[in-house]
């Protein structure tokens, strides 16, 4: 036992001293963000090389992301200096497992990003980094056939729904395409999108009148849908190949369509409901785990994130916005350009209803986007009665709630105390 | 006459059963070689094509994508960080599989059948549960990192693939075999070496072919507890599924070739195995 302990001793120590010589070396950015190939390429070849210091960055699933991280915080002894992941990562994570970085000196330029970066402390527990939303696109081929007197940047659900009627009319196919997929980003569209612009809410409203109506009209659309919409996760490959012309999806999963082909499709902002024009942001940060081998170095590579120059870099490599106040160049590549001027409409409408990330949910922001994932197959799919199904998700709903004790986030009116569910 | 009769059927019967026979090897043949084939196809094709469809048949050797990963940051190292893990695998799951397997099939020892029960346990617990501990675990003892490390996750993964391949391949091999050895002069060792040995060769091939895919396969454990040292697999089948369609094929690729090429290169052992070595 001695020998053992002895020896793990041995091992461990010089294992120590290596990770402190490997840390002096290069910070490790451990991301959940910028994943594909090209991109997690452009991050370090255009936007960390000129860090000033040794950047190892490496992008992962979200499952190795915490597995390791906690690992790390779990022995006390870490390689990673530098977090990067969407606002829901952190969200899951114990706030005393980030170090405090309000006296940084750096934030967003907007006070609700700052906000939702302290997790409901009163410290800056991540720093906003980057943001993006989601957005329509559609083949140009398919625009004859957009209804009578409809603008395509003023589009409602109605139109929609006769738009994509028309192009499966005319071309035998239903070619409206929904990333239902098992990594499409579903759940956004049903939070962020159809239930502000139908109900004015997300949780309060979950099973009013009024989302029926809203899963009403989502049926009606997918009579239209291709019905491999089941498989699809990233839109921007079925708008390439033709199995799609107008989709709904994140604005980085269709940049490849606009940079492979930018003068076969346009960009336009998502529709509007009779409560308005419902999107969401999506917002990712950068963070620093309490067991950050160099301190000094990670908050120096924090810092530099934030640059103006940094922040263009970025949004060059990886499609996501900047989040402080930049001019951006005109020689941005087309995804940029079409998706950054969708989005400029989308929130100029008179009619916008901008939704906020789902807060305060904690390590529960899996099981909130399940409710809404399940009372999709089960309305949607296996076409189940929509009162019956939304009362019977409703439970799970208001449980979820009353555990995390969450307040109401825009478009839900606010609350004292965990968000009802009316 | 009556040969006659009796001969046409039976050829037909012939006949038909060969056509039965080649039929379902080329039916086998093109079940492997066709998604090999397309992901060649499409590894040498330009993104423009690989959206389109119909899919052409002959390769246009546009290198675009396999330049790209040529240029990817840390793709060599990767590589070769699998490769050692794999071969370390591979050599501790056969060293510690293969004496498992005699023992199992050459002596009786007390709670024999549960201990061929608790050996396929190892693969009972899905990795991601048993990542956490185990990182932890290899951070406080300073195998975090490493690919000594690595390799021994991954042989514990192997392992029952090599005790239970080579415990059936020990007993298909008459005890009498090692017993006339004995007699002849040899110890048990050296019987074992002299006789046994060669004969379960392609055996313990195919078993150490299970090891080398387990391990190069596996994404969880690798990702979790190296950073530095990552496997090829860790390094890019995480990424692989958000990247764009012509990136997917040229990695998926680069994934299975290093595979292949070290299947063929075991292949004589294995097909030893089936009785149709040397020809």
């Amino acid at each position: 036992m001695t020998l053992f302990s002895k020896i793990a001793g041995v091992a461990s120590g010089v294992a120590l001293s290596c990770t402190a010589m490997a840390a002096q070396a290069d910070v490790l950015f451990w991301s959940t963000q910028a994943k594909p190939v090209e991109e997690s390429q452009a991050m370090r070849e255009q936007v960390l090389a000129g860090a000033g210091q040794g950047v190892d960055y490496q992008p992962n699933d979200a499952g190795p992301w915490l597995t390791r991280l906690n690992a790390e915080l779990q022995s006390g002894s870490g390689t990673i200096g530098v977090l990067g992941g969407l606002h829901g990562d952190f969200a899951a994570m114990s706030p005393d497992d980030l170090v405090d970085l309000s006296d940084l000196g750096v934030s967003s330029a907007s006070e609700t990003f700052n906000t939702l970066a302290m997790l409901g402390t009163d410290k800056m527990l991540y720093i906003p980094w980057m943001q993006a939303s989601y957005i329509m696109a559609a083949n140009k081929e398919a625009l004859p056939y957009l209804p009578e007197g409809a603008d395509i940047d003023a589009l409602t659900y109605d139109q929609l729904i006769e738009w994509a009627a028309n192009v499966h009319e005319a071309t035998g196919e239903p070619k409206f395409g929904f990333p239902a997929g098992p990594k499409g980003l579903k759940h956004r569209f049903f939070q962020g999108y159809l239930y502000p612009s139908y109900t004015n809410g997300v949780v309060r409203t979950f099973a009013s009148d009024d989302a029926v109506v809203a899963w009403e009209k989502f049926r009606e659309l997918w009579e239209h849908t291709n019905p491999a919409s089941t498989n699809f996760s990233f839109m921007q490959e079925q708008l390439l190949s033709g199995d799609a012309w107008i989709v709904f999806d994140h604005t980085s999963r269709l940049a490849q369509a606009f940079n492979d082909r930018p003068d076969d499709f346009v960009a336009f902002p998502a529709p509007a409901g009779p409560a308005g024009r419902g999107f969401m942001p999506v917002l990712a940060g950068v963070a620093i785990p309490r067991t950050a081998p160099d301190m000094e170095a990670a908050k120096a590579l924090v810092k530099y994130m934030l640059a103006p120059e940094t922040q263009i870099a970025t949004l060059r490599a990886t499609n996501f916005f900047p989040v402080v106040d930049v001019a951006l160049p005109d020689d941005l590549p087309p995804s940029v350009q079409a998706a950054g001027a969708a989005v400029a409409k989308m929130s100029a409408s008179p009619d916008a209803n901008p939704g906020l990330l789902p807060a305060g949910l904690g390590d529960k922001g899996g099981e909130f986007n399940r409710v809404f994932v399940d009372a999709f197959e089960r309305i949607v799919l296996a076409r189940q009665d929509i009162r019956a199904v939304l009362d019977d998700e409703k439970g799970k709903l208001a449980a979820i709630m009353e555990e995390t004790g969450a307040p109401c986030w825009a478009p839900d009116a606010p609350s004292e105390g965990a968000c009802p569910v009316e | 006459m009556t040969d006659a009769v009796a001969s046409a059927p039976g050829a037909d019967t012939r006949k038909s059963a060969r056509f039965l026979y080649v039929s379902a090897v080329v039916f086998l043949c093109a079940w492997v070689l066709v998604p090999i084939y397309f992901l060649l196809i499409n590894t040498l094709s330009s993104p423009e094509t690989v959206t389109s469809f119909p899919k052409p048949f002959l390769p246009e050797f546009d290198m675009g994508s396999l330049t790209f990963f040529a240029g990817f940051a840390g793709i060599l190292t990767a590589l070769k960080n699998s490769v050692v893990v794999a071969g370390m695998t591979m050599v501790m799951s056969i060293v510690i599989g293969a004496p498992a397997g005699y023992a199992l099939s050459r002596f009786e020892f007390r709670g024999k059948g549960l201990f061929r029960l608790l050996i396929l346990l190892t693969r009972a617990f899905p990795l991601p549960l048993l990542a956490l501990p185990l990182a932890v675990l290899f951070i406080r003892t300073g195998l975090d990192d490493t690919a000594f490390g690595l390799a021994i996750v991954h042989t514990t993964l192997a392992i029952p693939f090599a005790v239970l391949i080579t415990f059936s391949l020990f007993s298909g091999i008459p005890i009498e075999l090692e017993e006339a050895a004995w007699t002849l002069g040899c110890t048990r060792l050296t019987a074992f070496t002299k006789v046994v040995l060669p004969l379960i060769l392609p055996g313990i091939a195919a078993s150490a072919i299970f090891a080398f895919v387990i391990s190069w396969n596996e994404v969880f454990a690798a990702a979790v507890l190296t950073i530095e040292n990552r496997t090829l697999t860790a390094f890019l089948l995480q990424n692989l599924d958000t990247s764009p369609l012509h990136l997917k094929f040229a990695g998926g690729f680069i994934l299975v070739v290093p595979a292949l090429i070290f299947i063929f290169a075991v292949r004589k052992y294995l097909f030893a195995m089936w009785g149709i070595a040397n020809r």
